[in-house]
């Protein structure tokens, strides 16, 4: 039965080692694209590390950590105070500093999603209505959308000449202007991490068999008892998962912080960002590797935590009753959560598309597409130095297009390899899931430092005839390997869509992992006993049938890269390949008008993303 | 067309033994069934054959080749999953057609008469531009099988294929399957918990337990022949009977069971035996009307407990000093007391 040796054998030995191939190529590109770049970071820290003493006493980035004996002190003569005079003790005023104050808005940010995710829970576990089905999938929303487009609606509806303050000055009253106050940082937060904490919340709402609620009735509790003694502590494990995770993304919250926040309220990564844009590149280094290894350990937290919690279905989940109706307590309840949720939700996205339409007149606003028009003119004559709008667009397309190439297969291959059995497969899987923890600005100044400013690389340039002197031979000729060091630089815009790239394969690799995981061993096995190498099968079989998984993922990744800004506006600082979301933030301060026509654009192109993602059937984090 | 030699095989997991010692010959053309309980180690056995699982030691040889590092795709082997596996997104025509993208039809044949001939082969000729969901359970086994048989592989592997249909059904299939093979003359392995179905197709079964064979012959010298307990109760019903040889007359051993003297043929039983005794072979005496004594020098009186009705038999339960007996005979009421009896030549010694 063996045949001679021939063309046929030689594809299949191709074949066969396609997939380690294909493996060791992701893994150079994960390499390239994200772990070089953050020991980039923690190399440049490490060569400024005097810095990490200064930062780690400075009260300035520490607070009252910065001086732990002084701090100690006066916690104790609050406590000798609290016995001898009670009345007059007051809590000693602790200085959180930078790091602190990053901490205290992430915790603030998770309290208010919580706070107005578990109710929207509440509804949409425990009621049925019309388009309820569609509510749930756009909770899915915050995954895609463009924090800049989330900032651009905050100002659109809260900023002084925002829609509110409008109403506000309309009626008579005085104008109001939130821009710039912790409030509105937690407000834009919350609108970001509710909808996560609900979807969260609302799962293991209706994974809570209705049958254990009865049970307890029937033995004797009211139905305050039942609830508290039976779903309380069923839910309360998804509440503490959305609440840390929502903690973390928080604690690298840049774009909202930057623009709602402004330098007063600054965090950790707004402060690495403006030392950047100051050339301190060691200071921001070591800000950064603090800010990384806390953020990594809170994510280890995360999952360590989410590991045990299990996911069930309820053999006999609870009936949804109706929530229009006649009004009872819990559906007055129900339509309070949504008028808030209406308003949170809905008013900056209103705000955007309205202020966009308008412009101030006399007694009101009037329409106009003067903002959209400006878009236009500006493209034609625009200077050098000025943002043109159609540019940005161009380049978003172009980066979003770039970053799905390179995330779909690096996403589908870590898939793949995810998907076997195999030592040290969690290894992989949880390298191939950091860059969940470590921030945007981190991955950008990375490859700002490392590979657009360039790496040293040996590299051989040639053979030279060199000649030795040997022992009774005397002296020959021997070839020489000449080395030299070449930097190695990438344009800024490759580096943009690795660092996009960067946040976009984990999505195609949860979109796809799944899939393949399900997928019966039997037909792979089918294929390889008919003939088919394992690479084969895997484009014969494995590949079509998780094809919604892929387009999906590739969507996915679209969104997220047309939508990136915290790598993307440290790459392109004063150069030409800005993107949307840039040209937003360069708008802000300036015109809010071409800002919010520019989110409406952004708004078109994620939401066009997002409805291609839920017909696929997408799988989102959470 | 090749032969199968699998020589002190065995599959260790990191907790578990699945196979301990495996070995087995499958002639060349031959229709060989592995037969166990679930657990026994026999789909994985099949698995080794077909290179998807790797044993930990032994060997396996196809057609004279040693298959070490061999990989599945090159092995030339058929395989049908009990849950068919049909590739979901090619017609059923695309499916049978796959193995022939990797090698050439037999017999110098085009891939579309190739496939034409097969569907023909299990009467699936019109159903060749229909997507696998679309055809029923059985349907899909035909295509499966058709599949693995497309390329000409030199063996043929079968893995429980009967198993997700219904009774009826799954006899006229496995008639079906039998045929084939016997035209083709492909060397057949096939897998089954099912022992009447092992009996029933087989040239020749493996009967496994625990990761090791414990017999391998014909369907007939397995189920007359048992050479262990476990071939004896697992293959078809038994009466099991436990005592102590207490002396020789011949051939025949006499043994003492619960103070019960029976006459065996064994010539080289001696202290401690189990002997087995099938439904069939026992002879049901009923008193009362047409009363008859049954045949055979060993007679015990049995209580009827329960009788089960089975068409073309009946099957009537009682017990004796607590041992369940059941014989094959025609319906007896329950409560019912009766003679039961055999001969020595009945009896199984093992």
């Amino acid at each position: 039965m063996r045949r001679a040796l021939g063309s046929h054998d030689v594809e299949a030995l191709a074949e066969r080692a396609a997939i380690p191939a294909l493996v060791a190529l992701a893994a150079f590109l994960l390499f390239l694209v994200f772990y070089l770049p953050v020991a980039t970071v923690f190399v440049e820290a490490a060569r400024a590390s005097a810095l990490f003493g200064e930062v780690l006493t400075d009260e300035f980035y520490v607070g009252f950590l910065a001086h732990p004996g002084d701090a100690l002190a006066r916690f104790g003569g609050f406590l000798l105070a609290l016995l001898t005079d009670p009345l007059n003790a007051s809590f000693p005023d602790y200085r959180l500093g930078l790091f602190g104050f990053t901490a205290y808005q992430a915790l603030l940010s998770a309290a208010a999603s919580v706070a107005l995710g578990v109710p929207m829970a509440y509804v949409l576990a425990r009621f049925e209505f019309w388009g309820r089905d569609t509510v749930r999938s756009l909770t899915a929303l915050p995954f895609v959308m463009p924090s800049i487009m989330v900032v651009v609606g905050f100002i659109a509806a809260f900023g002084e000449y925002g829609f509110v303050s409008g109403v506000f000055a309309w009626v008579g009253l005085n104008r109001l202007e939130l821009v710039h106050t912790l409030k509105l940082v937690i407000l834009a937060h919350a609108f970001y991490n509710a909808p996560l904490v609900a979807r969260i919340t609302a799962a293991a709402w209706e994974g809570i068999d209705a049958r254990a609620v009865e049970t307890a009735r029937s033995l004797g509790a009211n139905p305050y008892r039942a609830f508290r003694d039976v779903v309380v502590p069923q839910l309360l494990p998804s509440v503490l998962t959305g609440a840390l995770l929502t903690f973390v993304f928080c604690f690298l919250s840049f774009a909202i912080v930057l623009e709602l926040g402004g330098y007063e309220f600054a965090t950790v990564e707004v402060w690495v960002y403006q030392s950047v844009n100051n050339f301190e590149y060691g200071l921001a280094a070591t800000l950064a590797v603090i800010e990384t290894v806390l953020s990594l350990g809170l994510m280890y937290a995360y999952l360590r935590y989410e590991a045990h919690q299990r996911a069930s279905r309820a053999v006999h989940p609870p009936e949804r009753a109706p929530l229009f109706g006649r009004p009872d307590a819990k559906r007055l309840a129900a339509w309070g959560v949504c008028l808030v949720a209406a308003l949170v939700f809905v008013l900056p996205v209103f705000s955007m598309v309205y202020e966009s339409l308008t412009v101030p007149v006399a007694g009101g606003d009037a329409f106009t597409l003067r903002n959209y028009a400006f878009l236009v003119d500006r493209q034609a004559t625009g200077a050098a130095f000025q943002v043109k709008p159609l540019t940005a667009v161009k380049n978003s397309l172009l980066f979003g297009v770039g970053s799905l190439l390179l995330s779909v297969p690096i996403g589908v291959v870590l898939a793949v390899v995810s998907t076997r059995e195999f030592a040290g497969r969690k290894v992989i899987d949880t390298l191939a899931m950091a860059p969940f923890a470590v921030s945007g600005i981190v991955v950008g100044l990375g490859l700002l430092r490392g590979l657009v400013f360039g790496t040293p690389v040996p590299a051989p340039t040639g053979i030279a005839l060199g000649r030795a002197t040997l022992p009774i031979v005397g002296s020959v000729p021997i070839p020489e390997l000449l080395v030299t060091q070449v930097r190695v630089t990438v344009s800024g815009a490759l580096a943009v869509v690795a660092a996009h790239a960067v946040g976009a394969y984990p999505f195609v690799t949860r979109n796809v992992a799944p899939m393949l995981a399900t997928l019966d061993r039997s037909l792979v096995e089918s294929a390889r006993t008919l003939g088919a190498s394992r690479a084969r099968a895997l484009v014969d079989v494995e590949l079509p049938l998780v094809a919604a998984g892929v387009l999906a993922g590739a969507a996915f990744a679209f969104a997220i890269s047309i939508g990136e800004f915290d790598s993307t506006v440290i790459l392109t600082s004063g150069a030409g390949n800005y993107t949307m979301p840039v040209a937003i933030e360069r708008f802000i301060g300036r015109r809010l008008g071409p800002a919010t026509a520019m989110g409406c654009v952004l708004l078109v192109v994620t939401g066009a993303s997002f409805v291609a993602i839920e017909r696929l059937g997408g799988r989102f984090r959470g | 067309m090749a032969d199968v030699r699998l020589r002190g095989v065995e599959r260790r997991y990191e907790d578990a033994v699945a196979l301990d010692g495996v070995d087995v010959t499958v002639a060349d053309g031959e229709f060989f069934t592995l037969v166990g309980p679930s657990g026994c180690g026999k789909t994985t056995t099949l698995r080794t054959i077909a290179g998807l699982e790797e044993p930990t030691s032994g060997t396996v040889h196809v057609g004279g080749e040693s298959m070490a590092g061999v990989p599945p795709e090159d092995r030339d082997v058929g395989i049908v999953f009990q849950n068919y596996a049909l590739f979901p997104h090619m017609t059923v025509a695309e499916n049978v057609a796959y193995g022939l993208r990797f090698r050439d039809p037999p017999e110098g044949k085009s891939e579309d008469e190739r496939v034409r001939e097969l569907l023909e082969l299990v009467d699936m000729a019109d159903y060749g531009d229909r997507m696998p969901e679309e055809l029923s359970g059985g349907q899909q086994q035909r295509v499966a099988l058709v599949r693995a048989l497309a390329p000409g592989p030199r063996l043929l592997l079968l893995d429980e294929p009967m198993s997700a249909l219904d009774a009826r059904l799954r006899e006229r299939l496995r008639r079906q399957v039998r045929t084939i093979q016997s035209e083709l003359g492909v060397t057949t392995v096939y897998v089954t918990h099912d022992q009447e179905e092992a009996l029933a197709v087989s040239d020749r079964v493996a009967v496994m337990n625990g990761g090791r064979v414990e017999q391998v012959g014909t369907p007939q010298e397995i189920y007359h022949r048992p050479e262990t307990p476990f071939v004896a109760e697992f293959v078809g019903k038994n009466n099991r009977f436990e005592g102590e040889v207490i002396g020789r007359e011949g051939d025949d051993a006499l043994v003492e069971v619960d103070g019960t003297t029976f006459r065996v043929r064994a010539p080289e039983a001696a202290g401690r035996v189990a002997f087995y005794v099938r439904p069939e072979a026992l002879s049901l005496g009923r008193e009362g009307k047409n009363r008859t004594d049954g045949e055979g020098e060993n007679r015990i009186a049995v209580t009827v407990e329960t009788t089960e009705f089975l068409g073309d038999a009946a099957r009537t339960y009682g017990s004796w000093n607590g041992r369940e007996i059941v014989v094959k005979s025609e319906d007896v009421p329950a409560g019912e007391r009766v003679v039961v009896a055999f001969g020595p030549e009945d009896a199984t010694v093992v």
